[in-house]
């Protein structure tokens, strides 16, 4: 069985602007040494999955990096890649205008390659999943479509696509960010939500998206091709549990600053729910080689320390101190500098004295000596984005 | 009002051809030798329907077709080659016809017909 996959980092990632300023949202850092899209790709690669297109548009570059730099690790003459497309423009001239669209648009390349089944992925999502299980359940039923359905809380239903199957976990319905969520059968307060992630058999894929196309449509998977399917093809749901590898259901559309900053400070938690520490499902990254991590400075009041933190390689802490923290590679904490409740990404440099707090400080900031952040909110405001809960966030490339 | 009709076609002979049985059946006609010309026909002319070949020099049909539509997605297409071997590729699933050309042009002008009354 000839499997490609196609992971859609085109996003925009609006509303994590601005760490999405100058990157794609896949390329977003997390968890101190990795971007957001390693979650995907690690998953394929655990998976046996070893044909992937990563299908890009704008701010790309950061995205291009990491993966050329990172990932250029599977063997071409036996067939294998990780191959990032930009927008051809080679049909439209415009940007992608939905996610089928994006793959319509890059049919030649699909036509090359001619894979049997298609797994379409998105480079936004955090989790850990064994899309071989997906696809043994997919042949199994004999479906044209699979779609992955995490449990939610009903509540939740107005932030992703709701699905609703019959006993067979066959899809009878789908529909997108619905106040009234059709619920789980005998689970009222439950829905099955779209992950994002399909399994699709290539030729039915190639016809349906050529229908969507010639027809008046947001060229979007969750709104037009899996209604559109459900109407005329074997279309089933696979549930999460089956395929979990962290085995707790964990899932993450990390859509949003406050999103952003919860999922990171689970990873400082004494037993976080995304375990990074399974050796049989690791998390591939790039990582420049940096030398470790080290604390100087013993003395009562200039001591360098570090407590429920996830510290990097590269960093050092030189008096300072750091609580519940993300400290990606190359961050320098000086003397007397206070850090608590903060991720600080890589190359940033905090000034003796300086004290932050319930913050995100983008790539190579430098807080200059004595400066607060995250104290006083409304003078915050005035030059950094705060979030209704109150997290700061210190753009790239600003000057303090 | 008429129906217009874009022929694209590198032949001159077929062209012609083409040109005069379809204006004979009550179309007008415009035509382009290869697909950059038809795209550049796209740029003024609004034709209710596109029959277009596959082998032509500096744009071929498949290209071309690719690009029609993605300026305009809902113009139908016939795609008239004498190859039936390009049935395999993606694009040519997305035109509304694939007809192997014959010198008998009455499939052609059925499916031109067809075509335009389910418009």
């Amino acid at each position: 069985m000839k499997v490609l996959a196609m992971v859609l980092a085109g996003g925009r990632g609006e509303r994590l602007y601005p760490l999405t300023r100058d990157r794609a949202k896949p390329a977003v850092a997390f968890g101190g040494i990795y971007r957001i899209i390693d979650f995907s790709l690690s998953n394929c690669i655990n998976s046996d999955i070893r044909r992937i297109y990563v299908i890009t548009q704008y701010k790309s570059i950061s995205l291009h990096r990491h993966i050329q730099f990172g990932w250029n690790i599977l063997s071409a003459p036996l067939g294998e890649f990780i191959e990032i497309i930009p927008a051809q423009q080679r049909i439209d001239e415009h940007w992608y205008q939905g996610t089928a669209d994006a793959i319509f648009q890059n049919i030649y390349t699909l036509q090359q390659e001619r894979p049997d089944l298609v797994l379409i992925l998105s480079g936004d999502h955090i989790y850990k999943m064994d899309y071989q299980k997906m696809i043994a359940f997919h042949l199994e039923k004999g479906a044209d479509l699979t779609v992955a359905a995490i449990r939610m809380g009903r509540e939740q239903s107005r932030e992703f696509g709701v699905i609703e199957v019959d006993r067979d976990w066959r899809i009878s319905g789908f529909e997108e960010k619905p106040e009234e969520p059709k619920t789980i059968p005998g689970d009222p307060e439950r829905i099955l939500a779209s992950m994002g992630v399909y399994v699709f058999n290539m030729e039915l894929l190639v016809k349906r998206l050529i229908e969507d196309t010639r027809s008046d449509s947001t060229h979007d998977f969750g709104r037009d091709i899996i209604p559109l399917m459900i109407e005329k093809d074997q279309v089933f749901a696979f549930d999460f549990r089956q395929g979990d590898r962290g085995g707790v259901g964990y899932w993450r559309d990390v859509g949003t600053i406050d999103a952003y900053f919860e999922v990171n400070m689970d990873l400082v938690s004494v037993t976080p729910q995304l375990n990074l520490y399974d050796s049989q499902w690791p998390i591939l990254t790039y990582q420049f080689a940096y030398p470790p991590a080290k604390t100087v400075w013993a003395e009562d009041a200039r001591m360098g320390t570090a407590l429920n933190s996830i510290i990097s390689n590269g960093c050092i802490i030189s008096g300072g101190s750091v609580k519940r923290s993300i400290l990606s590679p190359r961050v320098m904490i000086h003397s007397y500098a206070e850090i608590e409740d903060s991720i600080l990404l890589e190359g940033v440099d905090v000034g003796r004295y300086a004290k932050i707090r319930r913050s995100i400080i983008d790539k190579e900031v430098q807080i200059p000596q004595g400066m607060e952040i995250g104290f006083n909110l409304d003078e915050d405001a005035k030059r950094f984005t705060v979030t209704g809960s109150g997290i700061v966030v210190v753009p790239k490339g600003i000057r303090l | 009002m008429k129906k217009k009709i874009l022929v694209v076609e590198d032949e001159e002979g077929l062209r012609l051809l083409y040109e005069e049985e379809l204006k004979a059946e009550g179309y007008e006609v415009i035509t382009a030798r290869n697909g950059r010309e038809a795209i550049q026909q796209l740029e003024v002319e609004k034709p209710d329907l596109i029959i277009l070949d596959i082998v032509m020099p500096v744009m071929d049909g498949m290209e071309a077709l690719g690009r029609i539509l993605g300026k305009e997605r809902k113009i139908p297409i016939i795609l008239n080659t004498s190859y039936s071997g390009y049935q395999q590729e993606f694009m040519s699933w997305a035109a509304d016809a694939y007809l192997t050309k014959s010198i008998d042009l009455s499939e052609l002008k059925n499916k031109v017909r067809e075509l335009l009354e389910k418009r």
